[in-house]
């Protein structure tokens, strides 16, 4: 994969490395001011672990290497072998500020490498007196500063301005826009001798020479009469690169049969000479970025072909907030449309049939439909392909499986499903965890122990998406060793999660979830693939902060597929509405696995709390205005609708006072002044004016647990 | 807010009437004034946190400013109303017992509060305002908001709860 393909992601990489740091950032100055707290430090970790994870796939890998030292400092902190102090908060300060510099490195190079880090790390290490030889490592990957040019031989011409050349518009922007980003352009005039037998062949040479080292904006003649032989003994190229005259000129001397090169810098008016590098523009400029070094030249050199045309194009750039702000107006035109027919019926019983009410009705029902219509189109622009995300992973897979010396197959299938992009961005990290998961962990060491076990050598790694009624499904899956849940079991106690009573008296489904528990990790030793025990504590805080599902099912020796699914968007959400003491509740429907009506009589009481059997197994009742905390009054029903809440593997069952039916609501904000009140999600405006609450199913059912705990302490 | 004050000489207040007693609020922070409407119950919030309410797509909390300060509950009538300010970004709306007027009064016809006044805390007051013979408690809505108190009582409510709950 070229260095092109990779810009397309660059910009979702930048962002999330900008909010990683500025959460360690925030972190580490609470760290000095509080001491050591371990959810800032957990918050801190994660934040390390997941730009490490990033920069990794992206092939930054000073910047990986830093993070991974980092992480192994914050995970002494957490251990408790190291405790924090002025000094190193101060290195860890100084590496975010490392950090920093790659970022803009790799937004005005493509890449990190120019960045030392091998005395940082030597820091980081001393801080924490441990010698490892790591920073010997680290010492290999050091590069040089790239020399400024000096142009000094004879073939090098003195520099050129463009407007003495025959370049057009386009080109003319090329230029301008190599020299911003610190990038020469030279004009390079070649001769062949006069008994080169096959020009093309030459110019071909010439020209995939160069290319390995920057980008031919412009040749004259054209590359199609170059290709024809229609030229004489000589032509000319531009190129932009970030190499000196002197190296471009070596480039050219060593093919044969050339009698003369020259080299000369291209100016545009008024700029400033070379050598100077000029401001580094916005990442959005990097979408088109200047070819600096690709690494596999493409068979045939189509120079005119490669330059991006500035043509009048179909498309729009738009800002994401733009369509955000469109969204949510959309939002309340769906709100509006709800209250628009309320008030219609309203008024039909009011009024009766009548001329007017009619025309009213009929314009009702017709903004309704220009409005489903106007959130459907405004739903589809926020849409991407999830190729977006699926598209740098074989690169990595591939990497990964080298490193570990396995033998891969990796599929990838579905990546034209559309999802909303809110959702595309919050995806990526939880699918690169899982897919290492399934590398590092499910596909077996050894070809061997495959063969054995009647598998073939080659390991299968399918990565899949597609759409499924209205939700997003994503599988990850391997043939691999699968979840060994008696390990898993055995690991958890060791390691104080769970007591032994509970290890033996959980389900397959519950072990095989031990591995989404924080602190837990599998792998024996750490390698900067995972082994943690952060990852997938991250995955499923990831996907649940969506309004996702990760589900795993595993057979030992079989393989393991972790299964996602997602809402089509953040901003509309369908949930099932309920009536808790004259309140009205909305339930995302993601969440809603069934509904239940129970009879009073089939309610039993276990380690005194209230359950009851659904199909063979026991599901946990509570009464939502309890556990939301409302007083409820006394029972008095003989059938209790009971609103079955999913999240992961867990089932809860929730006894409401009635069900008021299924409605499109629209997320918003409780607003800073309440803050974050548990079990709650947020609130939305109904058909009527009300506000109704949205229940935070996933803090529900934590809170069912830590009573239910308590109970049974008691 | 406090340099503002001193560069101009008069303030314009929002006067509102609550358990018998004058208060008023500066005019800049208020929002606008509603009629009391359906308010719908945040569970698990201070008691006098109201709940919340729809303004135009918007939802807004309210607090009950009787209960906030500790004076008692009393029944909602016509002229109750919502205020709803702003301070610092955070909207909120203040349930009042009636609002009278919108009042000019002199930067030097204010004074520092006294220690406790009609049983409102004086870190909740900004000074007492003297207009002809009225005395208008004028209220420091940054504290009355403050977040760091707010969170206090919520954990308290919240180990209410979980008593209720034992």
């Amino acid at each position: 994969m070229s260095s092109f393909d990779m810009s397309q992601y660059l910009n979702v990489f930048m962002d999330e490395a900008e909010e990683q740091l500025e959460i360690m950032d925030d972190g580490f100055i609470k760290l000095e001011q509080s001491g050591e707290d371990p959810d800032l430090l957990n918050r801190i970790f994660r934040a390390a672990h997941t730009l490490k994870g990033a920069s990794a796939s992206m092939g930054f890998t000073n910047m990986a290497e830093l993070t991974h030292d980092m992480e192994n400092v914050l995970d002494k902190l957490r251990q408790g072998e190291v405790s924090i102090s002025q000094g190193l908060v101060d290195i860890l300060l100084e590496c975010l500020d490392t950090l920093e510099e790659m970022k803009q490195e790799i937004t005005a190079n493509g890449n990190d490498l120019a960045i030392e880090i091998s005395k940082l790390a030597g820091k980081l290490k001393a801080s924490t007196e441990q010698s490892e030889d790591q920073a010997a490592e680290i010492d290999e990957e050091k590069s040089e500063e790239p020399e400024e040019v000096a142009p000094s031989e004879e073939n090098v011409e003195s520099a050129i301005k463009a407007a003495e050349m025959d370049l057009t518009e386009v080109e003319k922007n090329l230029i301008q826009s190599a020299d911003i980003k610190g990038y020469y352009v030279y004009r390079i005039i070649v001769e062949l001798n006069l008994d080169c037998q096959m020009k093309s062949v030459r110019a071909y040479l010439v020209f995939n020479n160069l290319e390995d080292y920057g980008e031919i904006i412009k040749t004259v003649p054209t590359t199609e009469e170059i290709e024809d032989e229609k030229f004489d003994r000589s032509f000319e190229i531009y190129l932009v690169t970030e190499e000196d005259t002197d190296k471009i000129l070596n480039i050219v001397k060593s093919i044969s049969e050339i009698a003369d090169v020259k080299v000369s810098q291209v100016f545009l008016d008024g700029e400033k000479p070379a050598g100077i590098k000029g401001p580094v523009q916005s990442v959005e400029d990097y979408q088109n970025p200047v070819k600096k070094d690709a690494d596999k030249p493409d068979s045939m050199p189509q120079s005119g072909a490669k330059v991006p045309k500035k043509q009048i194009s179909q498309t729009v750039r738009v800002d994401v907030e733009r369509l955000e702000n469109l969204m949510n107006l959309v939002g309340e035109l769906v709100i509006d449309r709800t209250r628009l027919t309320d008030v219609g019926d309203s008024v039909r019983g009011k009024l009766g049939t009548d001329d007017l009410v009619e025309d009213m009705e009929e314009i009702t029902v017709h903004v309704g439909r220009v409005t489903s219509e106007l959130q459907e189109e405004i739903m589809k622009a926020r849409m991407l392909p999830i190729e977006q995300v699926f598209k740098r992973f074989p690169r990595m897979v591939r990497d990964l499986a080298k490193k570990a010396g396995k033998d891969i197959e990796f599929v990838v299938e579905g990546e034209e499903t559309e999802l909303d992009r809110t959702v595309i961005e919050e995806i990526g990290d939880p699918l690169i965890h899982l897919l290492r998961n399934s590398l590092d962990h499910g596909i077996e060491t050894s070809a061997e122990e495959r063969l054995e076990k009647g598998k073939p050598a080659k390991g299968l790694v399918k990565l899949n998406a597609f759409h499924e009624e209205n939700q997003i499904v994503i599988t990850v899956s391997d043939d691999g060793r699968g979840i060994n849940t008696a390990k898993l079991r055995e690991k958890a106690v060791k390691k104080g999660l769970i007591s032994q009573d509970a290890a033996s008296r959980m389900s397959q489904k519950e072990a095989i979830n031990l591995i989404f528990y924080p602190g837990f990790s599998m792998a024996k030793k750490i390698s900067d693939v995972s082994g943690r025990g952060v990852g997938m504590d991250i995955v499923r805080t990831h996907i649940e902060k969506i309004n996702g599902i990760i589900d795993i099912d595993s057979k030992v020796d079989r393989g393991t597929t972790f299964t996602i699914k997602l809402p089509l968007t953040l901003a509309i959400n369908r949930s099932l509405l309920v009536k808790v003491r004259e309140n009205v509740l909305a339930i995302p429907l993601v969440n809603v696995v069934e509904i239940l009506h129970v009879e009073i009589d089939r309610i039993k009481t276990m380690h005194s709390h209230e359950v009851t059997v659904v199909r063979g197994n026991v599901l946990p009742l509570f009464s939502l205005s309890k556990v939301l905390g409302w007083q409820s009054d006394e029972d008095k029903r003989t059938k209790l609708p009971v609103v079955v809440a999913g999240i992961s593997d867990k089932r809860v069952g929730f006894v409401v006072d009635s069900l008021m039916g299924e409605q499109e609501i629209v997320i918003k904000p409780l607003g800073d002044y309440l803050g974050q009140i548990s079990g709650l999600a947020g609130a939305t405006i109904m058909g009527d004016g009300r506000v109704a609450l949205i229940l935070d199913v996933r803090g529900l059912v934590a809170k069912t647990e830590v009573r239910s705990g308590y109970e049974q302490a008691n | 807010m406090q340099a503002e004050k001193q560069t101009v000489s008069e303030e314009q207040l929002v006067v509102f009437e609550l358990a018998g007693e004058t208060y008023g609020v500066e005019i800049a922070t208020v929002h606008e004034i509603i009629r009391m409407q359906d308010i719908t119950d945040i569970p698990r919030t201070p008691e006098f946190v109201e709940g919340v309410i729809n303004l135009r797509g918007r939802i807004i909390p309210v607090i009950d400013l009787r209960k906030r300060f500790g004076l008692g509950v009393a029944e909602q009538t016509q002229s109750s109303r919502i205020i709803v300010v702003e301070v610092g970004g955070v909207t909120v709306g203040m349930i009042v017992d009636s609002v009278s007027e919108v009042l000019r009064l002199p930067a030097n016809n204010i004074e520092p509060p006294p220690a406790v006044i009609s049983g409102v805390d004086a870190a909740y007051l900004r000074g007492v305002g003297k207009m002809d013979d009225q005395l208008i408690i004028l209220l420091e809505l940054s504290k009355v908001l403050e977040k760091e108190e707010k969170k206090q009582l919520q954990q308290e409510s919240f180990q209410e709860v979980a008593a209720t709950q034992e």
